[in-house]
């Protein structure tokens, strides 16, 4: 590194209003009373009152929520007969650049297919909610849905298990069809 | 030395090599799959065909014996024609189910497929549908994964010699079976596995486990007899999930015994010591392991202070050859006219010799010797000299070393049993520390029980029957609260640091010092894709 590389920056000298603090608190005063303005006269500018009010209600240039793209939590989809659609081949938790994807394969009980995942835990905390579980699965079994108010009050709940996922299908199925 | 031209590079062979060998040999990629340098030549998957100046049709690389100034086009257009006619061909009954087949991620006929193949199947009627058949206790065939190389069926023929797998059909209802209750249960069974370029045989033990791109491969040899067979511990996180054969062409060429191949269990063995037991007043007692090697050490300095020349170490032949120099030398500071024993050697009668039944070579044997490393602790002996004995003398108790032994230390560290019998009187009666990997009647009645790290967990060197020195290294760590048995060892003498075998090696001197594990992590090469 060459000393022109090198920028020194110089503290800001404060003019005499700066120095006097009061008049800056005043200009920043009002700005506060700018927005109050906006918002309780005018009608503008407003906070979402969430829970009460959703995002997913507004259109989406007032701020709204667009569900048809959201990346929530993940749902297991079922096949025709109920059974979980997965095939544990692991490629989503080899894709999973969080590795928060844990499976355990076994033999199927069915005797249709081969292979099932025994163990398909995704732990929701971990996850970056990227979406390429989504992309590499090729049965389309895993999905995220549009859920993301998920909610728990350990670290241990928010790793969801194969019957939580599958839950999440029941859940969800019905507004977003596989 | 015949040279010969491939794809405009120069590549010099040995005489009478097939084009292939010498190519693969050369780092020159040619695509194969019934291919195999240690089976017959069948030429029958035809993907190696290759373009040879001065014949008019392709002919098979791996049948074609080089010769002085041949020049070889693996990618001229008429041998790239026949790689994707040969790939499409192959895949056309191929179901396709890579997600759930446990051989994806090594798979030839992918990596071909990706390669030299064509990304879209122009094959519109139904596929073929053969059945999944039980061929063995421990292998499982998909006919329909299956491409008929018939490397399999050369295996059992001309390595193991046992032929039970044959060829059944003709054209599309060709399959590979079995002979009515004769199934594949030969004692190098688990070699076809290996030797399967897709999915079609696969291993029960390891049906599902993992998918082999998480697999991290370590360079080990056989724990289970004196062949030294050369091998790769594959595991993930810890965990050892299967044995692969490394190939040496000195040892064992390209296979490795069933029982090689599943040795691995005693890893993760339920009955494994993973406390060490001190025994006090009132019964034995669980304790921390460095304070049960302190309480072992300062009875075996006492016992040495009273009478000299009544400690003893039994050298178990199931040690590295660094930690038996290691013991050793610390029982000898101790105690400086201590009686070193050589621990008992297990052999199950006879070598099994596996010959090709056609031309009556031998192909492969198991050693009756079933432990590793008897011959490297017998030159460790011999290294150290002083007073030596075997463990037959220490149960006779008829030789005048063997007679006011007082004291000592034991290894064993053998995958089952290794007491038969009674304890010898003169072990049952002295002070004893144990150090054993799996429950035994001795460490039942040891002083203090120390558990043993696996060979999958240590690093260190064997030597088989033959005189040859190869060196093994940790893959997994050990079980939780299991001192790995060199730290042990080093905590003795009195020696900081880790233990590092190459470093006791050195100190060891020759034949030991020249002996280099090659290299803690083995990558495969990645596949490269092939520009037309």
């Amino acid at each position: 590194m060459k000393d022109s590389d090198v920028i020194v920056l110089e503290e800001p000298k404060l003019s005499l209003t700066d120095q006097f603090y009061l008049p800056q608190v005043l200009v920043g005063l009002g700005t506060t009373m700018k927005h109050m303005f906006n918002v309780v006269v005018r009608g503008k500018d407003r906070v979402v009152q969430y829970p009460e009010e959703k995002r997913e209600g507004l259109p989406v240039e007032k701020g709204g929520l667009l569900l048809r793209t959201y990346r929530g939590v993940h749902r297991l989809n079922k096949d025709e007969e109920g059974r979980v659609k997965c095939v544990a081949c692991f490629m989503c938790s080899t894709a999973c650049p969080a590795s928060c994807i844990h499976i355990e394969a076994a033999e199927s009980p069915w005797p249709d297919r081969e292979k099932y995942p025994a163990k398909f835990d995704i732990d929701e905390l971990r996850c970056i909610y990227c979406g390429m579980c989504e992309e590499a699965c090729p049965v389309d079994a895993i999905e995220l849905t549009h859920l993301y108010d998920i909610i728990g009050l350990t670290r241990q709940e928010m790793i969801f298990d194969k019957t939580k996922l599958l839950e999440i299908f029941d859940q969800t199925v019905k507004e977003e069809p596989m | 030395m015949p040279k010969i031209t491939v794809d405009g590079k120069l590549i010099e062979c040995k005489d009478r090599q097939v084009v292939l060998q010498a190519c693969l040999d050369a780092g020159h990629p040619l695509p194969y799959y019934c291919y195999h340098p240690g089976l017959s030549i069948p030429a029958s998957c035809r993907i190696c065909l290759v373009e040879v100046e001065g014949i008019p049709k392709l002919v098979p690389s791996c049948q074609t014996v080089v010769r002085d100034g041949m020049v070889v086009h693996s990618r001229s257009p008429k041998a790239v024609a026949n790689q994707k006619l040969v790939m499409e061909y192959l895949l056309i009954n191929h179901p396709l189910d890579c997600p759930i087949c446990d051989q994806a991620g090594e798979c030839t006929l992918q990596d071909y497929s990706y390669q030299y193949g064509r990304s879209q199947s122009r094959f519109e009627e139904d596929k073929a549908k053969k059945p999944k058949k039980d061929v063995g206790d421990k292998i499982l065939l998909y006919s329909d994964r299956c491409i008929m190389c018939t490397r399999c069926v050369r295996f059992t023929r001309e390595i193991s010699g046992t032929g039970e797998l044959y060829v059944d059909g003709r054209g599309y209802r060709e399959e590979i079976d079995i002979f009515p209750g004769k199934p594949c249960n030969n004692k190098l069974a688990g070699n076809v596995v290996d030797l399967c370029p897709v999915g079609a045989l696969l291993d029960k033990d390891f049906l599902f486990k993992q998918r082999v791109w998480l697999l991290t491969r370590t360079e080990s040899i056989s724990p289970v007899d004196s062949g030294g067979e050369n091998i790769y511990l594959e595991h993930n996180e810890g965990i050892v999930y299967r044995i692969k054969p490394r190939e040496n062409p000195q040892v064992n060429q390209w296979w490795i015994s069933d029982d090689t191949r599943y040795s691995y269990k005693v890893l993760t063995e339920a009955k494994r010591l993973k406390k060490a037991m001190v025994l006090r007043s009132g019964g034995a007692a669980e304790a921390e392991a460095d304070a049960a090697v302190a309480a072992a050490v300062a009875r075996l300095r006492a016992l040495a202070a009273e009478s000299p020349g009544c400690l003893y170490a039994v050298l178990s032949p199931m040690m590295a050859c660094e930690e038996a120099f290691l013991l050793a030398s610390a029982i000898r500071a101790i105690d400086s006219q201590a009686v070193l024993v050589l621990g008992p050697v297990p052999t199950s009668g006879k070598d099994e010799v596996f010959k090709n039944p056609i031309t009556g070579q031998q192909t492969f044997v198991i050693k009756a010797e079933k432990v590793p490393n008897a011959a490297g602790v017998r030159r460790v002996l011999a290294l150290l000299g002083g007073r030596a004995a075997t463990w037959d003398d220490l149960a006779a108790a008829a030789r005048p070393e063997v007679k006011n032994l007082k004291g000592g230390w034991i290894v064993g560290g053998y995958h089952s049993n290794w007491i038969s019998g009674e304890i010898p009187a003169i072990i049952k009666s002295g002070f004893k520390v144990v150090q054993d990997l799996l429950p035994t009647p001795l460490g039942a009645a040891a002083d203090v029980l120390l558990p043993a790290a696996a060979w999958a967990e240590k690093d260190g060197c064997w030597e088989n029957y033959a005189g040859q020195i190869q060196p093994f290294e940790a893959a997994v760590p050990p079980p939780e609260g299991v001192m790995r048995d060199g730290q042990i060892y080093l905590s003795l003498l009195d020696r900081r640091g880790q233990y590092n075998a190459q470093l006791v090696r050195r100190e060891m001197g020759e034949p030991f010092a020249s002996v280099q594990a090659t290299s803690r992590l083995v990558q495969s090469p990645a596949t490269e894709f092939v520009p037309l």
